[in-house]
């Protein structure tokens, strides 16, 4: 079909990194969002702007808490569960494989 | 290298693949390779580390870093023994070439 041959040509050319992102459909990924939020989940799709939808998300919020007497800083994480996400694309900041401890 | 009188595209395919340094507005730093680059300055790092004023995490494969990000105004040269070119304010380092996106919009 015309379409696949297309799609040979474009993947002969230097990809786009939207590109990149459209391999990662279907499998796990880490989102680095603005406030300090981090997503965990399976990419379903994703569009231009970095919209998302992602499945079996785990959300981790961290505040840094500054102690009055000590002054150290005091890191915290909150996370969450949620089965099924629509993510705006402009509060993405980075997208990626899972990390691996590293 | 020369740099002068060359389109921002030309620029971008002659730094395709090397070692760069992304900051982005929140003061975050990623160093890694660059794969590729796009109009929205959206950009995909390879082999990447993530630096906020100590090194953080480790990424390995691509990072896809969203083009909105990308810090765009820089309030002054941070100091690096190698020239800055001013056409687009590009510091060159051994180990990285750091790209100050600064007041240059990329026309492809």
């Amino acid at each position: 079909m015309a379409d696949d041959v297309d799609q040979q040509q474009t993947t002969n050319t230097v990809e786009e990194p939207l590109d990149l992102i459209r391999l990662s459909l279907d499998e796990r990924i880490y989102v680095k969002m603005r406030n300090d939020r981090e997503l965990r989940g399976r990419l379903h799709a994703y569009d231009q702007h970095l919209n998302m939808i992602l499945g079996d998300v785990e959300e981790t919020m961290t505040t840094i808490e500054i102690d009055e007497e000590t002054y150290e800083e005091i890191y915290k994480s909150t996370k969450r569960n949620i089965p099924m996400l629509f993510v705006q694309g402009d509060g993405v900041v980075l997208v990626a494989p899972p990390l691996r401890v590293g | 290298m020369s740099l002068r009188k060359q389109t921002p595209s030309d620029f971008l395919k002659q730094i395709i693949g090397r070692p760069v340094v992304v900051k982005l507005n929140s003061g975050v730093d990623y160093r890694g390779v660059l794969a590729c680059l796009d109009g929205y300055m959206n950009i995909a790092l390879e082999q990447t580390e993530e630096y906020v004023n100590g090194q953080l995490k480790n990424k390995y494969g691509d990072a896809f870093i969203r083009g909105n990000n990308v810090m765009r105004n820089w309030g002054h040269c941070s100091p690096d023994p190698e020239p800055c070119c001013l056409e687009y304010s590009v510091l060159l380092s051994p180990q990285h070439i750091f790209l100050l996106l600064v007041a240059w919009k990329l026309e492809l």
